[in-house]
Order: structure tokens, then sequence, then C-alpha cells
């Protein structure tokens, strides 16, 4: 059953390459989002569903959502408009849905033909011991990462603010 | 994890604590003096509470973390280097016409990250202390957010630490997938049992993360300019906390997993120390931007102290650690120095803005020329007897080498000290018109901050024993 695996592996190398090189930023994410698909269905066939859900949920959900609403903020006016319709030209979305429709079919042939670890050897690892592992022997790792996302988010919000020299008013003068 | 592994993590708690506090202060009050003045509490507090911490060593909390006699040594000089920063940054800050704050929230985070490195047991408690290091430092080498070329670094940066943190999570990878483990010691048990796999290109991939970190030469692209961009306390935190909790952990994890069995990874070790030592030293000769010399001195510095690394027994972890606490104090102290000096029209780049400088400002100046003695290796100075220290551990261990190398690149590093000091002697230009330094608070700080510093250079420089018999000490307890 590691054909499963090569082949997804095959399609996460092949969307990132067309990732790094579309000239286009839309085109560039919709390749970032079928390789995020790819590596959730290598986690899948891996034995780990809970990671895989997650890949999907907080990477091609949430994360992509935000580089759309950049970008959509970013791309203004009647040119970016123009571009706009010539980018979601149908044979610019020829690529990413053939390299999805194979995962996709992978993901069919996981489900009906064989249980959830596709991949021999692989342990299926439920959430709940993911769970347990978090918050019983990495509950350090865990508020660690909490302290991360403050450095992250107390940096971002120091340089996104508004250029005004002083405080309190920073985000008022945005609108 | 139970409630009695709490007690051991005291200095970590207590900074993250100092983080929270600060946060909901500054959402309801702003006053620099009173977040500075927190910060530099709780960094303090922290430093103290190693103290109280180190009865319960050495102590394995959870398998991240471990609390011993070197994690509490390293965790105590990031804490007190963190408070040194603090005190150089209170006056540089009044001078930006910014918000102030939110700078002391990112330096205790980074040095909260760095006290996780060299307490870590393990990957996942490294490259998470590793993380939130390098993301406050990616926010506060930018900092200046108009300043072009503090915003030029913070990029610089930000895109060759992420490139860099994936060679070094992938060497993860390799090692775990080799060894099963990702716990030192159970990393260092499967490698020792001979047998030869993954954990070789791992090992190597893990180098390169580690020597991007550390500057070596190979990966020491980015350190000048990131070094000239970054706000002048920054550069001497990234040079000295960031620097030295990367080498405090490669000391620990290269000494569990014993290098010196492994003639190609020796090898590998001894090409970047030399590469270092001749690339730092070369390079920095034809520099006029003393930023950029410091800059060029502290990666020669650390291929010097590869050669300690290097060194096998117990005079090899003496040494490192002395080596480092005299770098800390002398390029803390150098940077400080040019914090000091930086005025509203930005801060004296070039070498010629320190001509007659000892004659302007005779204590700047004699501080700054300690500092520089220190860092050429001058007898007297502390950087003198952490030198004689990692020669003695190199020629313990036979590296004649290397040795021979230190002597060489020191003579050409002696060219560029001694030129920034002999501009500094050198007479006040006719066309000089004495400006003064801007007019705002903290300046006490900055100038208590590098008194104690002149004054832990000349101590450790004449009565060396009395740090070496702490280092003992702690590193005995060293499981």
């Amino acid at each position: 059953m590691n054909t499963v695996f090569y082949v997804s592996a095959l399609v996460a190398i092949l969307s990132t390459v067309l990732v790094i090189t579309r000239v286009n930023v839309v085109h560039a994410l919709l390749y970032l989002i079928v390789s995020f698909f790819s590596l959730a269905l290598i986690f899948f066939a891996l034995g780990a569903p809970f990671v895989a859900a997650l890949e999907i949920i907080i990477y091609a959900g949430a994360i992509m959502v935000l580089f759309v609403f950049v970008i959509m903020m970013l791309n203004l006016g009647q040119r970016s408009r123009e571009e706009e319709r010539l980018s979601l030209e149908p044979k610019m979305w020829i690529g990413p849905s053939l390299l999805a429709g194979v995962l996709f079919s992978e993901l069919i042939y996981l489900i009906v033909y064989t249980g959830n670890t596709a991949v021999s050897s692989a342990v299926e690892i439920t959430p709940k011991q993911v769970g347990i592992a978090l918050f019983g022997p990495y509950a350090i790792g865990v508020e660690l990462a909490s302290m991360l996302l403050l450095a992250g988010l107390v940096g971002a919000y120091h340089l996104g603010a508004g250029r005004t020299g002083n405080s309190s008013s920073v985000t008022g003068d945005k609108t | 994890m139970k409630i009695s592994d709490l007690l051991p993590l005291l200095p970590i708690l207590l900074i993250s604590g100092v983080v929270v506090l600060n946060l909901l202060i500054i959402a309801f009050y702003r006053n620099h003096l009173l977040t500075a003045a927190l910060t530099g509490a709780g960094l303090i507090g922290a430093c103290v509470s190693t103290v109280a911490v180190y009865s319960f060593a050495p102590r394995q909390v959870t398998h991240l973390i471990i609390i011993d006699g070197y994690s509490i040594f390293y965790m105590a000089l990031v804490f007190a280097a963190g408070f040194v920063v603090t005190l150089l940054s209170y006056r540089y800050l009044e001078l930006l016409e910014d918000d102030q704050e939110e700078y002391y929230v990112l330096l205790l985070l980074g040095t909260l990250g760095s006290s996780v490195i060299v307490a870590s047991s393990h990957f996942a408690s490294f490259f998470l202390g590793l993380e939130i290091l390098s993301v406050s430092l990616y926010a506060l080498i930018a900092y200046n957010r108009n300043d072009p070329l503090g915003i030029e670094a913070g990029v610089k940066y930000l895109v060759l630490a992420a490139t860099s943190d994936a060679f070094l999570l992938f060497g993860i990878a390799l090692i775990y997938a080799d060894t099963g483990f990702l716990d030192f010691t159970q990393i260092a048990k499967s490698a020792g049992s001979g047998h030869v796999g993954l954990i070789i290109p791992g090992t190597g991939l893990l180098i390169v993360g580690l020597g991007f970190k550390l500057s070596l030469v190979p990966f020491h692209m980015w350190t000048p300019d990131v070094y000239e961009g970054a706000p002048t306390p920054i550069t001497g935190f990234l040079a000295s906390v960031s620097k030295g909790a990367v080498f405090a952990l490669m000391l620990r994890y290269f000494t569990k997993v014993d290098i010196h069995t492994n003639n190609s990874l020796v090898l590998v070790f001894t090409v970047i120390a030399v590469a270092s030592m001749f690339g730092g030293n070369l390079l920095a000769l034809l520099q006029n931007h003393v930023k950029r010399v410091l800059a060029y001195s502290s990666i020669a510095h650390f291929g010097y102290l590869l050669t300690a690394f290097l060194a096998s027994g117990s005079l090899a972890v003496t040494a490192t650690s002395y080596y480092l606490v005299a770098y800390f104090v002398t390029i803390l102290g150098a940077f400080g120095v040019i914090a000091a000096l930086s005025g509203c029209r930005g801060e004296p780049d070039l070498l010629s803005s320190y001509r007659g400088l000892f004659w302007t400002r005779p204590m700047l100046g004699g501080v700054l020329a300690a500092m520089l003695l220190s860092l050429a290796g001058i007898p007297l100075t502390a950087g003198f007897v952490g030198k004689f220290y990692v020669m003695a551990a190199g020629i313990g261990s036979h590296l004649w080498f290397l040795v021979a190398c230190i002597t060489m690149s020191s003579v050409i590093g002696l060219f560029y000290y001694l030129r920034i000091i002999s501009v500094m002697f050198s007479k006040i230009p006719e066309d000089f018109e004495e400006t003064g330094l801007p007019d705002v608070s903290g300046i006490a700080a900055a100038g208590l901050a590098l008194t104690v510093l002149t004054l832990f250079l000349v101590w450790l420089g004449i009565y060396p024993s009395s740090l070496i018999e702490v280092i003992h000490k702690m590193m005995s307890s060293c499981a």
C-alpha cells in the first residue's frame, strides 16, 4: 500500500514546485492548497487522521483564507480586476484540479478498499491519544508554543501598526 | 507532570509571568519607565531565583527540560545579559519616536526562549525555545520602523532564519527516523550502539541550522548586515544571548552524543572553526563601519570557541563556559558604548566618527578601548584569560593545528581592534563641533551598565579563579 504514499508525495513535490514557479499569486495559492491537501493525505495514510484533519482545517482552511484576504485587499482598482478575470481562465484551474483529482481518487480508494491506515506497519493514532500526549508529557511544550504565538502576535502588532509616532490612536486612523 | 515539577521551573515561570504582567499593564497604561523597570526587576528576580533552584539540581522536569548545574549557570548568564540589554536600551528607546513598551515584552520573550534552549534535553523543547527567540528577534531587529536599514535587516533575518530552521527541522526528522527518539539521552544511547545510518546526514543538517544561528563561516553572510541594521542594544543581544544559548545547547548535545568518536564530525567542525577564525578576522580588516567590524569579530570569536568545543574532557566545558562569560561581558560592553553614543542624528557608524573620542568623552572612550583590548585578548582583561583557557584546552587535547590557527588569526585581529583604538586617541579634527548627546533620561542606566561591565572585565582578567570555581561547582553536578 506504499504506492499511496509515493503518489501523494509526488503530488506534494510537484505542486510545491509549481507554487514557487508561478508568476501570478492566485495561481500559486491554488497549487499551495493542493500541496497542503497532499500532505494531509500522507498523514492520513500514515495513520494520523487527526493531524490530516488539522492540516486541512488550519492550513488549507484558516491560513489560506487569510492569504486570500490579504491579496484581495492589496488588489484594488480596475486594472487588477481585469487581471483577475484573465487569471481565472479555465486553463488555469486545470492543473490544480487535476492534481486534486489524483488525491481525491486516492482518498476514495483508501476509504473504500483499506482500513484507515494504508502504509503497512503504521498504527492509527486517535485524537484522544494526541490529547493525552499534549497535556501529559508535552504540557510544557504546549505552554511554550503559546509563548511563541504571543511573540509573533506582539511583533506583528508592532510592525503592522500605523506609522504615527504616538500610541493609543494607531488602530483608529487606518480606516 | 506534577505540581512539584513547577518549582524547579521557577526562573522560566517568573519570566513568563512578567511578560503577561507587562502586556496587561501596556494594555491599560503605557509608561516607558514603568515597563522598563518591571522588565529589569523581572530579569533580576529570575537571575536570583536560579540560585534558589540550584538546590533541586539535577532534576529532569518531564522529558523536555532538564534543570542541572549546567542549565542553571547558562540561565543565570542569559538573564544577567538580558538585564544589561534592558539597561542599555532605555536611553536608546527614549530617542525613538515610536511605541517603546512592546520592545520590552519582545526582549523578555527572547530571553525566555534562550533560557528554554539552554535547559532543554529534548529536540521539541529546543526547537520551541529557538522559535520563541527567533520570532521575537525578527520584530526586535526591525523595531525602528522608520529606518529602512532596520526593516531590511529584519526581513533578511526572517528569510534566512526560516531557511536555516528548515535545515534544522529536516535534520531532527532524519535523526528521529533513524533512532526513534527526540530525547538527547536516548539518541546518544542508540547513536553509541555503533550503527551508521540516517543519523549522519541528520547531524550534518543539524550543524547547518546551528551554524546559521552561531554565524559560523559558511553560514555567516547575514551577520554584518543584520548587526548593522538592528537597534544597537539588540545587536548586543544577538551577539551575546542568542549565540551563547545556541552554543550551550550545541555543547550539551554533542557532549552527550560523543562527537570525538566520529572522525568525520570532528573534521567538519575543525574546518568550520578554521574558516570562521580566518574568515571573520580577514573580512573585518577592511571595514570602516564599527558595527560591522564587531560583527566579523564575533564570527571569529565563535571560531576560537569551537576549539574548546572540540577539545575533550572537563577542561573543555570549563574553557567554553569561561570564554562565553568573558565574551558576553565584552561584546555587550562594546555595543553598549555604541548605543550610548548614538544621538538624534543616528548612530555613530563610521570609524571616522570615533576620531578623538578619547579626548571628547574620556569615559565612553576608555570603556570602548577596554572592551576592544579584551576582544583582542590583551592581558589583564577577561578576553585574555578566556583565550588562555581555550588554548589550554586545545593543547590538552593535542589540537595543535587549531591552536596555531588561533594564534595566527589573533594577530590579524589585533590590527583592526588597535586601528579603532588609535583613531579614538588621535587628534580631534579641526572642524569638530561639539554637538553633545541629546538630552534624554536614562543615561544613568546605560552608565551603570557600562561601569559594571568594565569592572567585571577587569575583575575576571585579574582574578579569574573566582569564576572558575563557580563553573567547576556548577558543572560537577551536570548529569
